[in-house]
């Protein structure tokens, strides 16, 4: 199987993966650096308002909460989707799949070379970020966090990343609507964060454990290094979308 | 003479809307199959079928003596397609881009490919991002023909193309058949299909409703006629003729016009009855013939729910 759809897909996004990956980094960075002022700022709060808003000064906590807890896994999210929707969906509504599909490949190999495009996208805007990190960690006075949790988290970035790569290009591939794809994604996006953040406070933890950033962050591997447990449940739930909409793929017609 | 195409009894339902109705259909090797039909008539749900980008409801296709499911690889490594609305994208530059659709072929040599765009006059250093339509369907023809396959299905292929290329592209379609490749092409535009297919097939709300050689097409065409006579002749004269309600004779009686399907004999047997001093008769128009099965399809309601009300 020759790998002329992978590279060509990767080539035609060079610009806005990379613009996307460069982003990403920069944000992470920007918004990891403030932590020495963050955490003056915070210091002066009473021990019990601290406790009561979440607030945990170890720089542990403040990636947790902002960096990684919020704006990192958003952008992950939207690039899985984008990604993930633009692999056959977007291509299938514009009418390009069918030049694609009159050739000597099948259906599951177009789609296996563009999830693979999209997870070595996803793997290097983790990447970047990881680096970036590096380069501000002694400057932003992040040094309790060793480079291997850090590594740890941008695995589990990347793996988020995929996670909605694949339930998005699932989707597509097996229903070839851009619209439905995308409004079944966002919702999806929003009900998962919102469980996350919430669960606990409904008092209902289990009900976290439905949600994939429980999976991506709920471990903490930026206290813990690597959650190989957490790892799998993302890799094989990705892995799982995408082999139903292939298999869906296969059975359906292509819409002209 | 082996069948390239064979479709039985092929059936493709979307939902209420048909697309095709008990399609039975053989294109022979080596020839050139000229497929045609109004906008919507079921074109390019054939075609799509035949390269198993859709699924028949019922009935079976063969192409190349393959099964378009199940050998679909191997089927479409064997045909050249251009669809009808032929699209791509890209930011790369027409050689790159054709080199790419080879490399998914297992390649294609550049010289080939240089010839065949040096022939339709396609700049291959243009991006394909800013091509116009003419020439991104001259990238489209030089994708289906560049590996020089058995068969070549094109949908619509001249569409955008101006007349000289047009021209090219039928002399491409003549040189393959005369190379022993076989070419389905679907249009509807009867002229371009007259002037290079050997067998033509009309569609029409997703029924065949015709199937015969360009020429013998030509025998059942219709003709226009006018006749003058040197003194009246009875208004009754030719009433009894087959197809005499397309007949006029005028006032005076001098004159017969009107227009004449199939075979002549009848009408010239009995003008020979009077004195005629002048006939004049059109060359048989395919695109007439063509029109006449046309007509109402417009109009013709195509979904059940439409037939319903």
């Amino acid at each position: 199987m020759s790998a002329a759809i992978l590279t060509k897909y990767l080539s035609d996004s060079r610009r806005s993966l990379t613009g996307w990956a460069v982003g990403t980094a920069v944000v992470g960075m920007v918004y990891a650096s403030t932590y020495p002022s963050q955490r003056e700022n915070t210091a002066n709060l009473p021990e019990a308002l601290r406790d009561g808003l979440n607030i945990d000064q170890t720089a542990a906590g403040y990636l947790h909460a902002s960096v990684f807890g919020v704006i990192l896994p958003l952008l992950a999210m939207i690039y899985g989707v984008t990604a993930g929707t633009r692999a056959v969906a977007a291509e299938e509504e514009a009418g390009r799949l069918d030049l694609l599909l009159a050739h000597p490949v099948t259906r599951t190999q177009v789609a296996v070379e563009r999830f693979g495009a999209l997870v070595a996208g996803a793997f290097g805007i983790a990447f970047l970020v990881w680096l970036g990190l590096l380069v501000i960690r002694n400057g932003a006075e992040l040094t309790s966090v060793t480079p291997v949790e850090f590594l740890a988290q941008c695995l589990n970035l990347a793996l988020l990343a995929v996670f909605f790569g694949a339930l998005a290009l699932g989707l597509g591939a097996a229903v070839g609507s851009r619209t439905v794809v995308l409004v079944t994604c966002a919702v999806i996006g929003v009900v998962s964060y919102t469980v996350h953040t919430f669960a606990g406070q409904l008092g209902a933890d289990w009900l976290a454990h439905v949600s994939p950033l429980h999976y991506y962050i709920g471990g903490e591997p930026l206290r813990h290094g690597f959650q190989w447990a957490d790892v799998l449940v993302l890799l094989v739930t990705s892995g799982l979308f995408f082999g139903l909409g292939v298999r869906r793929f296969n059975q359906r017609d292509i819409n002209s | 003479m082996e069948n390239v195409i064979e479709l039985r009894e092929l059936t493709k339902t979307y939902g209420t809307r048909r697309g095709l109705i008990d399609l039975s259909l053989d294109v022979r090797q080596g020839e050139v199959f000229g497929y045609l039909g109004p906008n919507g008539a079921g074109k390019s749900t054939t075609i799509r079928l035949l390269l198993d980008l859709i699924r028949p409801t019922s009935g079976r296709a063969s192409v190349l003596g393959l099964r378009p499911r199940e050998d679909g690889v191997e089927l479409r490594r064997r045909v050249g397609y251009l669809a009808g609305d032929f699209v791509c994208d890209g930011r790369q530059n027409v050689r790159s881009y054709l080199r790419f659709l080879g490399a998914l072929r297992g390649g294609v040599p550049q010289a080939r490919i240089d010839e065949l765009a040096e022939r339709l006059g396609l700049d291959q250093s243009t991006r394909i991002k800013k091509l116009s339509k003419g020439n991104r369907q001259k990238v489209g023809l030089v994708q289906a023909f560049m590996h020089t396959p058995e068969l070549l299905v094109l949908d619509e292929p001249s569409s955008g193309l101006d007349p000289l290329v047009q021209q090219t592209f039928l002399d491409m379609v003549a040189e393959a058949r005369a190379g022993g490749q076989t070419v389905f092409m679907s249009s509807h535009i009867m002229s371009e299909v007259e002037a290079v297919a050997d067998r033509v097939g009309i569609i029409r709300d997703g029924r065949l409703v015709a199937l015969d050689t360009v020429s013998n097409l030509r025998t059942g065409a219709v003709r226009d006629i006018e006749v003058t006579f040197a003194s009246p002749v009875p208004p009754t004269a030719f009433a009894a003729l087959p197809g005499a309600d397309r007949l006029q004779l005028d006032a005076a009686g001098t004159t017969l016009t009107g227009q004449v399907s199939g075979s002549p004999d009848a009408l010239i047997k009995a003008l020979a009855r009077h004195t005629v001093t002048s006939l004049r008769a059109t060359e048989p128009a395919l695109e007439e013939l063509f029109h006449s099965y046309y007509a109402g399809a417009e109009a013709a309601p195509r979904t059940e729910t439409a037939r319903a009300v």
